[in-house]
């Protein structure tokens, strides 16, 4: 089964996937549905209203995803949960996180623990990111 | 030079911390051999032919002596006693242990050096012009840019993960010496009339298989937008880059299939939502690397012509020495001198840590404790008063640093190829051995004059082939290793675009290759009009008349 790391908060928290949720490709998609866009979807200033939004990654080296979560939190304005799905694993959440995910959901396999461990491995950054608005700028960065 | 500050020195101990973790993860089986290589490529760590091999960033080829020292050491103490100077002025490693990686990369962090993103499909070292700081015809001194972009760009969450290695070239001097126009991006730092630094950027230069001069996609970009500029250009190319074919995925590929004016367009539909954002770089933030990088405290000297002079006349070799390895430097009284490592018998960019030592003590002697890594895998030490030049070329030929050719036939360009790299088609050391050995006339290559030659052991172009003014490639022909040769090409100098060589024809066999560069150079010394350098006499006569002799005998 997979899990799903989720900030609350200041903290992470690991829950087991119970509920899939009813997720809809931005074709069939309607203002308020869980949307799941591939990593070259166009962020499109609609899915502002979406209830949840998920980027399913291919692999963990396509970094299009953390472009695409850059766009829905700068360029629309999405302020829900987005959430990263598919091929991800714990050495990237940190990089997902300054993009602006808030829910990570690890495919079945990978340790929960570790992946909780390794969310912030570095205490200051040297450039601004999605996620230091979101953490109050407790992080110290260098660069805009 | 920049010092690190509490945050520098957190960040990189952090960094090791994570690396080790990685490495220990790996090592007990959780995380299988893809996973960690990405996470090894991204701290530097190949796996390549025979070992592994680490490749340890030297930001713009800056670096002190205490930090060499240490390099001395980790060659002692991991490698064999040698390290090897790249043509992207880094020094690597070839033969560490994977489970001591850690071990050495903390080695680095106690002075301040790392080997983060120095491989991996990232935002690697940033390079520029060795003479930094130095040369008589720098506009400005582009290094505390490259610095700024060195943080920007480190750790950097969103393009951490990009198609493909990305490359950023900076000069700031009349002649480019960073080959800015083949790079990802490449950098040209000026003032505009009002005294302001701008820069003009050039993007999609690259060699590899496909290799393109880069496009000048903005001219006077104002020193404040720079980071916001790049970002924009980064994330183009990390959405639109290609993924499926890692031969396409360069960013030269994305620029021609979107032309360079629609790549722009797209840079900058970006760009004007973050441009007037909190990316702009302050005056204030670049005061502290203005002032890392200020020029040492120079003493007012003579420029001791006479006793050079006397010195010329004593020392014949000293007197080539000076004329092919001593550049001008901008302040009277010192000059920048090139310590070769392309003495016969030795791969080019070969170091032993006994000379690493060596350098480190004359960097503290004669050029306030600092030295350079040059793109033709040289050391430089930039500020050397010339009264010492002659104590300093004694030492030098003691450690078999002071062959006289820089810039010469000689001093050749060259990749590890075959010996080393996993992807070799062909060797490449041994051709530039059996180069050195058939030009060893000292007067015969000093009166050929400026002559690049370049070699890559196979497309990939760490050797930079396409940009010498004659370039060997290694090809392979059903299974056995040949050589292709081009003419004419260079990396942009005094006021000329640059240019990819012109492959002369057929592929030869490595015996061969000696005497075809023979031919090419009999061609060149019967045809050149005075004193004509070989790539102006190349423009003004063209291939044809090298193509016909080296192919003669073969009809
Ligand atoms: S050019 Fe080819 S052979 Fe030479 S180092 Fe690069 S990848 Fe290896």
């Amino acid at each position: 089964m997979s899990t799903t790391i989720k900030r609350n908060g200041d903290e992470w928290q690991a829950q087991a996937a119970c509920i899939v949720p009813d997720w809809k490709q931005p074709e069939e998609w309607q203002p308020g549905d869980a949307l799941l866009l591939p990593v070259d979807a166009e962020p499109n200033p609609a899915y502002r209203d979406a209830s949840l939004i998920g980027i399913e990654f291919p692999a963990f080296t396509d970094g299009r995803g953390l472009s695409l979560a850059v766009l829905l939190r700068t360029r629309v304005e999405y302020s829900g949960e987005l959430r990263a799905t598919g091929a991800i694993h714990e050495d990237v959440l940190h990089y997902m996180v300054r993009c602006g995910f808030d829910a990570l959901e690890l495919p079945p396999g990978r340790d929960a623990d570790t992946a909780v461990r390794l969310l912030a491995p570095y205490s200051g950054h040297y450039q601004g990111s999605v996620s230091q608005a979101q953490e109050n700028a407790t992080r110290v960065q260098r660069w805009a | 030079m920049y010092q690190y500050d509490e945050f520098d020195r957190q960040f990189l101990n952090e960094r090791v911390a994570h690396y080790r973790d990685q490495t220990e993860r790996y090592l007990a089986g959780n995380l299988s051999e893809e996973e960690f290589l990405q996470l090894r490529l991204r701290n530097g760590l190949y796996v390549q032919r025979l070992a592994p091999m680490l490749r340890v960033a030297v930001p713009y080829g800056t670096l002190s002596a205490v930090q060499l020292r240490k390099l001395a050491y980790i060659a002692r103490r991991y490698d064999r006693g040698y390290g090897h100077l790249s043509t992207r002025q880094n020094m690597q490693f070839n033969w560490p242990e994977l489970a001591e990686v850690p071990d050495i990369l903390e080695a680095l962090a106690s002075v301040e050096m790392h080997a983060i993103q120095t491989s991996g499909s990232c935002i690697r070292n940033v390079t520029t012009d060795e003479f930094s700081g130095a040369a008589a015809d720098e506009v400005l001194d582009a290094r505390p840019y490259c610095e700024v972009l060195r943080q920007w760009s480190t750790n950097h969450p969103e393009f951490e993960w990009l198609p493909r290695k990305f490359k950023i070239a900076v000069t700031g001097a009349t002649h480019d010496r960073a080959a800015i126009a083949v790079h990802d991006i490449g950098l040209r730092a000026y003032h505009d009339a009002n005294g302001q630094v701008v820069f003009d950027v050039y993007v999609g230069g690259g060699l590899g298989r496909t290799p393109v001069i880069g496009a000048l996609i903005y001219s006077g970009l104002p020193e404040q937008h720079l980071l916001s500029y790049i970002e924009s250009i980064m994330r183009v190319y990390n959405r639109y880059g290609r993924r499926d074919n890692k031969y396409k995925a360069r960013i030269k590929i994305l620029v021609r299939a979107m032309s360079a004016e629609g790549f722009k367009a797209k840079v900058e539909e970006d760009w004007a939502h973050i441009k007037g954002g909190s990316a702009q770089l302050n005056p204030a933030d670049l005061e502290p690397l203005q002032a890392a990088f200020a020029p040492p405290l120079f003493e007012d000297l003579d420029d001791q012509q006479a006793d050079i002079e006397q010195w010329r006349l004593q020392h014949p070799a000293f007197s080539q020495w000076l004329h092919h390895n001593v550049v001008p430097h901008k302040q009277r009284g010192y000059a920048a001198v090139t310590l070769s490592t392309k003495a016969t018998g030795v791969p080019p960019g070969d170091v032993s840590d006994e000379q690493m030592d060596a350098v480190a003590d004359w960097a503290d002697q004669y050029s306030f404790g600092e030295l350079r890594i040059s793109h033709e895998q040289n050391f430089v030490l930039p500020h050397v008063p010339r009264k010492h030049l002659l104590t300093l070329w004694q030492q030098a030929q003691e450690q078999g640093l002071a062959t006289a050719n820089a810039g010469l036939l000689t001093d050749m360009i060259c990749c590890p190829g075959g010996d080393y790299c996993s992807l070799a088609n062909a060797k490449s050391i041994p051709v530039a051995e059996a180069i050195q050995r058939r030009f060893d006339d000292y007067d015969y290559v000093h009166d050929l004059g400026e002559l690049d030659i370049n070699i890559s052991g196979c497309m990939n172009a760490c050797g930079h082939h396409h940009v010498g003014n004659i370039g060997i490639l290694g090809v392979d022909k059903k299974g056995q290793e040949f050589y292709q040769i081009s003419i004419g090409g260079h990396s942009g100098h005094s006021g000329h675009d640059a240019a990819l060589g012109q492959i002369v024809g057929p592929s030869f066999a490595r015996e061969e290759v000696s005497d075809v560069l023979a031919t090419i150079l009999d061609v060149y010394v019967e045809q050149r009009i005075e004193d004509e350098s070989f790539l102006s006499c190349f423009q003004r006569i063209g291939l044809d008349p090298f193509k016909e002799r080296i192919y003669v005998n073969n009809d």
